[in-house]
């Protein structure tokens, strides 16, 4: 943020006479008073913006979710979600699928309603508090992960059905976006809402088709006798941060994985496991919120408070420097005005909220499979984009199928370790 | 003493004119505060609302289909209580719920309305039930009757159901059409007997700081 310029104050004067009492005006007294002035208007404003409460140390353990729970636990109530996602992406990764479901399930219970008249939204609308102070539930590519992730252990759970409720929810917020070419325009989603379909043994060829025209990347047909559901994820996702003159634009950053794609070799064949969706690219091509627009008017009020008080005390320093009483009043109003100005202006708070879930990929892949029950020892690549093996990464996994023939075996890969 | 009264006039004109503008940021946002969720034949809603299933719901309509079951023919004609077993409802909307919510009230409400003019088979507990079979067969727990025999009922007729929705989102907000309905079906013949829907409608628009 840029600091403006603040011209020097109107140099004290002398005591001059006062025309209707005859007496001398004290100008230290009106000094003290302007400060007096201050001081109440920056207490004034320090209540509107008092800070979080101190947060209670946490001893970090090593142990992500230990220590995700600990965060949790000591985070503001605004910051519940964040920190549900963060632990659940982590606890998918362990493969802690328990806890995963617990803190997605609660995530989604603030993500799936519909917010407002809360005081905390109000405020973050208003001119005084950042945008950060209203509950986090994320932009939409993070709310899609809730949804997406929460389908998989749905899956796990043997319900199709609720995996696919997700899938459409997920397509649903995604449907926010701006621009028509990027809503609702995640390939997984519709592809594996039909699949859920066809595992129920209905029809599916609307949802694939949907899924088809959103990729150039041909998509299996769908084999409902498939009973292994790899889901994968490679790469890092975006991050947010601020930009702008007052840090009132969102922005992402981006920066491209260096693994661009992963396969799976399991009984002599190789399953492409190719990235269907990209998570930067969701998070980018959203394009303008209505919150831009509100901290867009916070920044021209910012700006324009600011331009004001320049100007009033500009101008009360040249009133002080002409000597007479008249300019001496006006001195006096003018950097009063000043003064409120670049109080107001300092106060407000334009800036955006920059809360991440930072631990989501960038890159999203499945393949489903039918194999044979019992244990299968496979080995997990991921590639670059050049297409060589980033060998540090490779993993040998067993998948155990279960001899149940209507169970869905999921395996869940991520580069990611926490 | 006039400079500093006047002073306190420019001051106080200042403050006020600073207090106006405030409501600044969010001018030209239509409905910045958001449009409470709106429910059709509905109980009431908490803090937290969405335009999915609800408890409010989930009363309303199995509290339908329970009374609705016990006016049919096949229900309320019969001369010896007819064995239902449920087969979990099928969720085709967008919103993840735990389906067997529906069919457990549904059952509950008959059990406790119905005075035994029907009777659930607890299908869904079928392996504890075999293997309480077995080990009294092979004699490792007592029985108090011959556990030979196979006397696990068939079923007279299933009970289903399907929940599917309709959604419209707009700048104006998100509209969510849930269709939940319900059959009861001959095991024997695969008639549908009974068959009783209810509907519901919700819409709402977040509040700007989400949009």
């Amino acid at each position: 943020m840029i600091e403006p310029r603040v011209p020097a104050l109107p140099r004290p004067m002398a005591q001059r006479k006062d025309e209707s009492t005859g007496r001398r005006t004290p100008h230290f007294l009106c000094r003290g008073v302007v400060a007096l002035l201050m001081l109440a208007v920056f207490e004034l404003l320090a209540g509107c913006m008092s800070g979080p409460a101190p947060r209670a140390a946490i001893a970090y353990t090593g142990d992500p979710i230990v220590d995700g729970n600990a965060e949790l636990a000591a985070a503001p109530p605004k910051d519940r979600v964040l920190w549900d996602d963060r632990i659940a992406a982590t606890a998918l990764r362990v493969g802690n699928f328990d806890e995963a479901k617990t803190k997605l399930d609660d995530a989604i219970l603030q993500v799936g309603g519909i917010i407002n008249n809360t005081a905390d939204a109000a405020k973050a609308r208003s001119l005084f508090h950042p945008e950060e102070t209203k509950t986090f539930i994320g932009e939409p590519y993070e709310r899609v992960m809730d949804y997406y992730y929460r389908a998989i252990l749905y899956w796990r759970d043997g319900q199709p059905d609720n995996a696919r409720a997700c899938y459409r929810t997920g397509q649903l917020i995604d449907s926010d976006a701006e621009t028509h070419e990027y809503q609702s325009d995640y390939v997984l989603l519709d592809y594996l809402d039909g699949l859920a379909s066809a595992k129920l043994g209905e029809d599916s060829s609307d949802a694939l088709a949907r899924a088809q025209a959103l990729t150039k990347r041909r998509l299996p047909p769908y084999n409902p006798d498939a009973n292994v559901l790899v889901f994968a994820e490679y790469g890092q996702g975006p991050r947010k941060y601020a930009g702008g003159e007052y840090g009132e634009q969102l922005r992402f950053y981006t920066e491209p994985s260096r693994i661009h794609s992963a396969r799976l070799i399991v009984d002599d064949r190789r399953i492409p496991l190719p990235p269907y969706d990209d998570l930067n690219f969701q998070a980018t091509t959203r394009g303008g919120r209505v919150m831009d627009y509100i901290l867009g008017n916070k920044a021209v009020f910012k700006r324009t408070t600011n331009t004001v008080g320049d100007v009033a005390l500009i101008g009360a320093a040249a009133a002080a420097n002409n000597g007479s009483r008249d300019s001496d009043r006006a001195a006096v109003g003018l950097a009063a005005i000043g003064l409120i100005s670049k109080i107001a202006s300092a106060a407000t708070t334009p800036q955006a909220d920059v809360r991440t879930w930072d631990n989501l990929p960038q890159y999203l892949s499945f393949a489903a499979l039918k194999l044979s029950p019992g244990e299968h020892p496979v080995r997990l690549e991921f590639l670059t984009r050049d297409g060589e093996v980033a060998s540090e990464l490779t993993r040998e996994l067993t998948i155990n199928v279960s001899p149940d023939a209507s169970t869905n075996n999921v395996v869940f890969l991520s580069e990611l370790t926490r | 003493m006039n400079i500093i009264h006047r002073f306190f006039v420019l001051s106080s004109f200042t403050a006020t004119t600073a207090a106006f503008f405030a409501g600044c940021a969010n001018q030209g946002v239509q409905n910045p505060s958001g449009v409470p969720v709106t429910q059709m034949n509905a109980d009431e809603q908490g803090f937290v609302a969405g335009t999915g299933v609800e408890s409010q719901d989930l009363v309303t309509v199995t509290d339908k289909m329970a009374r609705s079951i016990l006016g049919t023919p096949a229900i309320a004609s019969a001369t010896t209580p007819p064995r239902i077993v449920i087969d979990p409802v099928e969720n085709a909307t967008r919103f993840p719920i735990n389906k067997d919510l529906f069919s457990d009230r549904i059952r509950i409400m008959l059990n406790s309305k119905s005075a035994g003019r029907v009777v659930f088979l607890a299908r869904d507990r079928m392996k504890t039930l075999e293997r309480e079979r077995e080990l009294k067969q092979t004699g490792q727990v007592t029985s108090s009757y011959d556990p030979t025999p196979v006397a696990f009922k068939g079923a007279d007729y299933f009970l289903t159901g399907k929940l599917e929705g309709l959604t419209t989102k707009t700048s104006a907000g998100t509209s969510d059409y849930i269709l939940y309905s319900f059959q009861l079906i001959d095991a024997r013949t695969s008639e549908i007997v009974w068959e009783d829907s209810a509907e519901i409608k919700k819409q709402g628009l977040e509040d700007a700081a989400y949009r």
